[in-house]
């Protein structure tokens, strides 16, 4: 009979393939948290006294993210803030917006909402629509990557914020370096891990704090808590090569339990010798359209904005 | 035996025969155990939770593709 490995609770809600632990409601949800914040002191994530930013879709990531950030806000730790930014992407964003306010109202963590639609004048779903037959265009990961790195930038330093938290999971990490390494972005990997390390002041700080929580415990952990996600898919991401990483690891890790970790842990050991053989500090200019962070005369965002005002899109 | 199962919208009643665990039930819908959390009469089971005759099954789909 299966009984919690640490209290003896015969009510058990998960037994971990990867460590064989086996753990009732109660002591899942304790030593989940106590693992995020563990990571958060190990990798100096935060600091006392820190304004922190999360990005918060609403989704069971940020919304666990949440919970935690806000334990350290009580505490004192920290000051937090909310940033939902709405893409535009019609029956899907809505209930994401709707979720995401209602679950800081509830701990009282100040929320903005932002949306491509105010800022920028049209919503993802306009530029697909409108692009989606050009020959120059990127998929709608590409786009939305690119203007929510933006406004997580600039509503930050709107804020004050000395840090941005993302609520990016084991998996996406694993995927990320899987990604980046099979299409031989080596720049990019050497950007990977659980805080930015940009010498360019204009970037705030960015950090993940569950990177080393996989993405199915985090979906047990408020589910376990009875906490109001938004669960659903984005309609544009199943076309991704993301995509097909993440199935991939998938299907491996129901084999090999341990995959995601030893993948994560042999990359980390790697990442000094990449930053130092490849990375390069880029973006030290300022666009001269919004004054953000910028490799040439605009910076990505704005970069495509100027090509759709010339396609007339 | 006969089990209630709910899944999002959906809610429907199964007749399925002999001992069956939660994971063989996934199976028999098709839904891959990694991506669901499962309720059995409003608790949380892990995945070789028997299945027994009245039981309500709550399948949760925490993870989506992308």
């Amino acid at each position: 009979m299966n009984v919690c490995s640490k209290c003896g609770n015969p009510h058990v809600i998960i037994k971990k393939k990867s460590s064989g632990q086996i753990l009732c409601r109660e002591c899942f949800i304790e030593t989940t948290e106590s693992k995020v914040l563990h990571d958060i002191r190990k990798y100096k994530l935060v600091e006392k006294g820190d304004k922190v930013l999360l990005g918060l879709s609403g989704g069971k990531d940020s919304v666990m993210l949440l919970e935690i950030l806000n334990s350290l806000k009580e505490r004192h730790v920290i000051d937090l803030v909310a940033v939902t930014i709405d893409e535009g992407i019609s029956g899907y964003r809505e209930d994401g917006v709707r979720i995401a306010k209602l679950n800081t109202e509830k701990l009282g963590v100040k929320h903005r909402i932002v949306s491509f639609k105010d800022y920028f004048g049209f919503t993802l779903d306009d530029v697909m629509k409108k692009t989606s037959d050009q020959p120059h265009s990127r998929h709608p990961c590409t786009y939305c990557g690119v203007f929510r790195r933006w406004f997580l930038n600039r509503v930050a330093k709107e804020e004050g914020a000395t840090k941005i938290a993302t609520g990016h999971n084991l998996n996406d990490e694993t995927e990320s370096i899987l990604m980046n390494y099979l299409e031989g972005n080596i720049q990019n990997l050497t950007r990977i891990g659980p805080k930015s390390e940009s010498r360019n002041e204009r970037f705030t700080v960015k950090i993940k704090p569950l990177r080393e929580i996989p993405e199915k415990e985090i979906g047990l952990y408020v589910v376990a808590k009875g906490l109001e996600v938004h669960f659903a898919g984005c309609p544009y991401a199943g076309e991704s090569f993301r995509a097909e990483i993440g199935s991939f690891i998938n299907d491996l890790t129901a084999k090999h339990p341990t995959i995601m970790y030893s993948t994560l842990r042999g990359f980390d050991k790697m990442k000094p010798v990449l930053k130092k053989e490849f990375a390069e500090e880029s973006h030290t200019g300022i666009c001269e359209n919004c004054g953000e962070p910028a490799s040439g005369r605009l910076c990505k965002a704005c970069s495509f904005v100027e090509r759709w005002d010339e396609d007339k899109v | 035996m006969v089990v209630t199962v709910i899944k999002g919208e959906n809610k429907k009643k199964l007749d399925i025969n002999g001992n069956k665990t939660v994971k063989d039930l996934l199976e028999l819908l098709d839904v891959p155990s990694e991506t669901v959390v499962v309720k059995k009469n409003d608790f949380i089971v892990i995945d070789e939770e028997q299945v027994q005759d009245g039981d309500t099954l709550e399948i949760i789909q925490v993870i989506y593709g992308g």
